[in-house]
């Protein structure tokens, strides 16, 4: 017993800095796993409201940047209002006819807090779930995919960028249709790379990538980048393709939230494929 | 008395500056700049080591609350505070520091402060990658960013001491 207490005295401050250490390092590598503690992130309200403020100095910034890219995006739409057609005969389309039901419902929200240089980059909105954000929507700037909804509190969520490492987000070529999945090796934040094209299909440089809407977190067509070269993965039949990011990722500011209505309807119905015997038995 | 108020004022300064300023900053090559190992190597000299990882660990979290980084700062704020006595052991000057000293680069000398602050900061940049970036395959990836941003870091903190603490009078 004396020796124990002993042994206690002598490293009684190794032991004290094990202990804060561990602290430290359980909350950083948990919220990585798992994102439950709302208390010590930005979606927290006092610090959402901290970084608010200085997202109110700091956007001034880029204030003209923005406003001509939200311009250029109402002209856009500006286009596609019924005023601006001319009807050429008795059966053309009407607006909220029967034939097209409503899938996909966006929610406007402000970036105000970002970062890009680290591994695994997460930014804060200034919305949460009193606006209808849930936890696994997607988001998206008018330039270009931004990530998927991580953690959400009652005014404040964070999001998962592009730029982390297991994104995982179905893209395809625009032209030919090829499927792959979105992924950042850490280096820079204007290029990402995909996985998982095999090198038997054909790949073209400066070819258009955008979203596949395969699992329903974002509507097909939305802009990825473009394919800036591609080399043969040593040993595996694959394409190793990198890509420039259409979204500078350094300025963004105004994003959309994408609310899938049909999103419980497609789950519902891919639940019932049946699993492969073989592959039950691999993982029971 | 009035040094436990500098010191507390001194820490909400370079909590603010380190999480709205320096944070923020976005030079690219994965840089970060790192002040607040400063304010740890600046504490009292005749600190108790518990209460200094204390402080440093609090310094640490408030940074990650604002910078979505949960606990990473703590963490390398903790190693490099119980890592202090150790280091300042190793380059103590021939006859000692003399008592109540502040070891700033006035009162150390050039290149005193030079070597020592840049072993604190490389600890601390070091350690900070590599909790980060966790994994051996990426290994030069955190050496290039040390490598980078350190000696930024050194040159930042020398010029906030140059700006913003008074040079003391010569006896």
């Amino acid at each position: 017993m004396r020796n124990l207490i002993a042994f206690f005295r002598r490293f009684r401050i190794f032991l004290f800095f094990a202990f804060l250490q561990g602290i430290a390092l359980t909350t950083y590598f948990n919220y990585l796993a798992y994102p439950r503690s709302q208390y010590l992130t930005t979606a927290s309200s006092l610090s959402g409201k901290m970084l608010e403020y200085h997202n109110d100095i700091v956007k001034h910034f880029q204030l003209a940047y923005n406003n001509r890219k939200l311009q250029y995006e109402n002209t856009l739409l500006r286009k596609r209002l019924a005023n601006s057609f001319i009807r050429v005969d008795q059966h053309s389309v009407l607006i909220n006819d029967t034939l097209n039901d409503q899938q996909y419902e966006y929610i406007p929200a402000v970036v105000v807090n970002s970062t890009i240089n680290k591994r695994n980059n997460y930014f804060t909105l200034n919305s949460g779930w009193r606006k209808g954000i849930k936890r696994g929507m997607g988001v998206f700037s008018p330039n270009g995919i931004v990530g998927i909804v991580h953690n959400v509190s009652e005014h404040y969520s964070v999001v998962k960028s592009v730029l982390t490492e297991d994104i995982n987000i179905d893209i395809m070529v625009e032209s030919t249709g090829i499927p792959g999945l979105l992924k950042w090796d850490g280096m820079n934040a204007k290029i990402g790379s995909i996985a998982s094209i095999s090198n038997d299909l054909p790949v073209k440089k400066w070819a258009k990538i955008v979203t596949r809407g395969g699992s329903g977190i974002f509507p097909r067509g939305i802009p990825v980048g473009k394919i800036k070269d591609f080399k043969m993965v040593e040993g595996k039949p694959l394409w190793d393709v990198s890509i420039y990011y259409s979204e500078d990722y350094r300025k963004i500011q105004n994003v959309y939230v994408v609310k899938n209505l049909l999103l419980n309807e497609q789950n519902k119905i891919e639940s019932t494929i049946p699993k492969d015997i073989e592959e039950q038995e691999d993982n029971p | 008395m009035i040094e436990i108020i500098k010191h507390s004022i001194r820490f909400v300064l370079f909590l603010i500056a380190q999480a709205f300023i320096f944070n923020q900053l976005e030079i690219g090559l994965g840089i970060q700049l790192m002040v607040y190992p400063l304010y740890i190597f600046l504490l009292p000299l005749e600190m108790n080591v518990f209460l200094l990882m204390l402080i440093s660990f609090g310094l640490g979290f408030g940074i990650d609350l604002f910078s979505n980084t949960y606990g990473l700062h703590a963490s390398s704020a903790l190693v490099i505070a119980y890592g202090r006595p150790y280091l300042l052991k190793l380059f103590e000057p021939r006859d000692g520091f003399d008592p109540g000293i502040e070891l700033t680069i006035y009162s150390m000398g050039y290149a005193w402060f030079g070597y020592v602050f840049g072993a604190f900061l490389l600890a601390h940049t070091m350690w900070f990658f590599l909790i980060e970036q966790f994994k051996w395959s990426e290994f030069w990836y955190v050496v290039l960013k040390t490598v980078l941003g350190v000696p930024l870091s050194l040159i930042l903190c020398v010029l906030l001491q140059f700006l913003f603490f008074k040079k003391p009078v010569k006896r």
